[in-house]
């Protein structure tokens, strides 16, 4: 019988990231809020690149 | 410099245009700091523990951070090096205040280092006596507010504006502004680097406030927009959202390696340089009021230091021995020698900051 096989380490990613002893919880905090402001400001930059 | 390419090849394709306006090179210059910063980050930090450039932690600080002595330091000339690329490639080089502030925050910088290099690496625990970084910090300081005075093209430029008041505006002759400048930009810079004690706790406030600058500058370097939110035009302030842009953008990319648990600090090259810089923007943009407001976590950082020693020196000669207001100075060691978590607190001063700075901008509104 095959084995399963996982796409992360754990799922969801926060939980892969931090479960991967890559990250602590609190980098992997930051880490996504930092992400996610960058995402934030590409969205506010479709208000001028249209 | 890219803007330079950009008019050039705009005479013959008009689509290069677009990169004249200041808000897409703001973000374009905030998104090349982070690719900088992730880029060159885990390479710098490689060399710097290769080197063996580790801060050494105060033994009369928190025993939970004696656990960090030895994680490299000196990480804020990452900071510089990001921002000082962005910078050049996307603002106008051929407007004086971008290139006031780059110059000041590298000189700062070029303190800092100096500062940490003899700290770190020749094991000197004094680094740059008090009195030569007070003394250069000062030379920079008054240099720039000297230069800023004598250039100012309307009277606008050297005026006090105080917030929420539509018509008090406080007009400064040479030698106030130059005095006020002075310690606007000399005690920011102090106040960054007593703040930078904790994981993350200097860096994001300064991308906050250097965010919230940057919607400053902007409005002040446009015409209409000054105008109809009553602040001072200042022609050619707006170029300095491409900086502060370019000082978020590095600021997160340098918070990427710097959250809890670090793998660098900033050190005073990055701190006396951050906090410079964010002094010298809100002179420029006469939102230096503002600035108190904003950066209110800096403020009681530095007071809580100047509280704590004043009143440990009066007690001491008055009852023999030194009593304290706080468990520890700065501030956010009391709340760490109160049980707070290092985590708990960082983040607790960024929601303070958050708040401040919406503050600040609702004096835009507000007035």
């Amino acid at each position: 019988m095959k084995a399963n096989r996982t796409v992360l380490a754990l799922g969801e990613a926060h939980t892969s990231a931090a479960g991967a002893s890559v990250m602590t919880t609190p980098n992997a905090n930051m880490r996504f809020w930092i992400i996610t402001m960058m995402l934030v400001l590409v969205g506010l930059s479709t208000l001028k690149l249209r | 410099m890219l803007l330079e390419l950009a008019r050039w090849l705009a005479h013959d394709i008009r689509a290069f245009n677009v990169f004249n306006y200041i808000t897409l090179r703001a973000v374009l210059a905030t998104l090349t700091a982070l690719t900088i910063s992730f880029l060159v980050g885990p390479v710098m930090i490689r060399k710097l523990t290769q080197y063996k450039v580790g801060q050494s932690v105060r033994d009369d600080g928190p025993q939970t951070h004696l656990i960090k002595a030895g994680t490299p330091t000196m990480g804020g000339a990452l900071i510089l090096v990001a921002i000082a690329i962005a910078t050049l490639l996307w603002a106008d080089l051929t407007n004086r205040f971008v290139w006031v502030v780059l110059i000041t925050t590298l000189g700062f910088g070029i303190i800092g280092w100096v500062d940490d290099w003899r700290k770190v690496v020749h094991r000197n625990p004094k680094g740059l006596s008090a009195k030569a970084k007070y003394f250069w910090q000062s030379v920079i300081g008054a240099g720039v507010a000297v230069y800023l005075y004598y250039t100012a093209a309307s009277p606008a430029e050297t005026q006090v504006i105080v917030p929420f008041f539509k018509h008090l505006v406080l007009p400064l002759g040479a030698v106030s502004f130059i005095v006020l400048t002075y310690f606007v930009i000399v005690g920011s810079s102090n106040a960054v680097n007593l703040t930078d004690g904790l994981d993350g706790l200097a860096i994001m406030p300064t991308v906050m406030v250097g965010s919230a600058l940057a919607i400053f500058a902007y409005v002040a370097g446009h015409l209409y927009f000054s105008k109809y939110l009553g602040v001072p035009y200042v022609p050619g302030a707006g170029e300095l959202m491409v900086f502060c842009a370019a000082m978020a953008g590095a600021g997160l990319g340098f918070l990427w390696f710097n959250a809890y648990p670090a793998e660098v600090f900033m050190g005073d090259v990055g701190a006396l340089a951050l906090g410079a810089a964010l002094g010298t923007v809100a002179v420029i943009v006469r939102q230096e009021i503002v600035l108190f407001i904003m950066g209110g976590v800096f403020v009681m950082e530095t007071l809580s230091v100047a509280a704590q020693v004043t009143y440990f020196r009066y007690t001491k000669k008055k009852y023999g021995v030194g009593r304290r207001i706080f468990l520890m100075a700065p501030l956010h060691h009391h709340y760490e020698q109160k049980g707070w978590k290092e985590t708990q607190v960082v983040v607790r001063f960024w929601i303070i900051t958050m708040m401040l700075v919406l503050v600040g901008l609702s004096t835009l509104k507000l007035r």
